[in-house]
């Protein structure tokens, strides 16, 4: 089905939701909603290439940073580290069977579907390799960016830092270095997915 | 309805106008957060073991904790995310549905704003659940001492999770349509003109002057 020809150039505004008449911009510009001051869309060069990078950095990160231990205490001779697996892991040996499942899913399982949903993305448009299930790809990504939590998950292990340090001696791993790089790659793949482009992409490709 | 089985034809998702029966899931979930916080702030979130000794603490008595040993900036920290953000979001989330059945003295751009902090605020209320799953898993230093999580654990993580559905659930455009029933005098039940709004008119690009004429209008 083709789209009807007076939407075409019709842009809504992804924050208040007004219905603007799409500007006509050069790569490297950006188009700004009038109403609300929101970055409607913008024209990068070479808009896949970035993406394609940091999410593959992103998905190599991901494992040091769930098995590698990210915080370990030590007082009096006894020593504990832990990594976000083992998180996980102690709350489901006690029983917390609920609160496992929301670390988990919140913590990795989404984030590790978004990275790869961006990942491919950026590798099937960049080589205009574009099917039909990379609608699926890039619906699920919009659905499941408000449920990556790796941002509030940093922000709890600081706070948990905060709280041990007066308790007990305190080593900082491995995972938490991976974990901070993971956070960083997360962010940049969300500022470089550029998603006008990756739409207009994929309707020019599927309406062949 | 015809307008409601259309397919986008960028993503090939069948949409709605509207999202259907927003508001009633909306009022579903933000109920059942609303019931969730209540064993979420009774419950203890953590049992601390000092010498085999166990001290359960509930989120408020965790911030009191604190702030007797004067560590302020993580009081606030905790006290903002676990129980000043839920509770807000809750409270939002009801001022939103009220106003979607009726004008209100908050112009649309204010709703609005309402509604994208309840959205934004969504996932940062999971910093306890987080901090406990830390603690619990770090801290654990045998007879020495050792932390746990307990009970209120869950319901806390399962109201951030229900008020993070309600938010997704409803549909602020329905915001605008009190606007639009307002100005028309327009005295059919919300549904009927929904569905109305729906079929006949194409989406209007909101302008400011329409908009500030239609909130004089609500003003007493």
């Amino acid at each position: 089905m083709k789209p009807a020809t007076s939407l075409n150039n019709v842009v809504i505004c992804r924050r208040c939701d007004a219905a603007l008449s799409k500007p006509n911009i050069q790569p490297g510009h950006k188009a700004i909603c009038p109403g609300c001051g929101a970055l409607l869309f913008e024209l990068k060069k070479n808009p896949m290439e970035r993406t394609m990078a940091v999410s593959l950095a992103g998905l190599l990160l991901f494992f040091p940073a769930i098995l590698l231990p990210m915080i370990g205490v030590s007082a009096a001779g006894a020593h504990n580290e832990a990594s976000l697996i083992d998180c996980i892991v102690i709350l489901l040996n006690s029983g917390y069977h609920i609160v496992a499942l929301i670390v988990f899913l919140f913590t990795i399982a989404i984030p590790i579907v978004h990275l790869l949903a961006a990942f491919y993305i950026a590798v099937a448009v960049h080589f205009n390799k574009i099917s039909q299930s990379l609608l699926v790809f890039f619906r699920s990504y919009h659905v499941l960016d408000s449920w990556t939590m790796l941002h509030v998950f940093f922000l709890g292990v600081i706070v948990s830092i905060y709280k041990i340090v007066d308790l007990a001696e305190l080593t900082v791993g491995g995972g938490l270095i991976s974990f901070v790089l993971l956070l960083i790659c997360s962010t940049l793949v969300s500022v470089t997915l550029d998603h006008y482009y990756v739409w207009e992409k994929m309707e020019q490709a599927l309406e062949d | 309805m015809e307008a409601e089985n259309q397919q986008c034809p960028r993503c090939h998702r069948t949409f709605s106008t509207r999202k259907i029966n927003s508001l009633s899931h909306t009022f579903a979930w933000t109920i059942a957060a609303l019931v969730m916080l209540v064993p979420a702030n009774l419950y203890p979130m953590m049992i601390y073991y000092t010498l085999g000794k166990p001290e359960a603490s509930t989120i408020l008595e965790g911030i009191a904790t604190f702030v007797q040993f004067g560590m302020y900036p993580v009081a606030i920290v905790i006290f903002i995310a676990s129980f000043v953000v839920p509770l807000a979001k809750i409270i939002g989330l009801f001022i939103l549905m009220y106003h979607a059945k009726r004008a209100s003295k908050l112009t649309v751009k204010q709703q609005g704003q309402l509604y994208h902090i309840v959205e934004f605020l969504g996932p940062w209320s999971m910093l306890d659940v987080f901090v406990v799953a830390i603690m619990a898993a770090v801290v654990n230093l045998g007879f020495l001492s050792s932390i746990e999580a307990a009970k209120g654990i869950t319901y806390f993580g399962l109201m951030v999770v229900f008020t993070m559905l309600a938010a997704e659930s409803f549909d602020a455009r329905l915001l605008w349509d009190v606007q639009k029933d307002d100005v028309q005098k327009d005295d059919v039940q919300k549904e009927n003109s929904q569905n109305e709004n729906t079929c006949k008119h194409p989406p209007q690009p909101p302008s400011d002057v329409g908009l500030n004429q239609a909130s004089q209008h609500d003003s007493p």
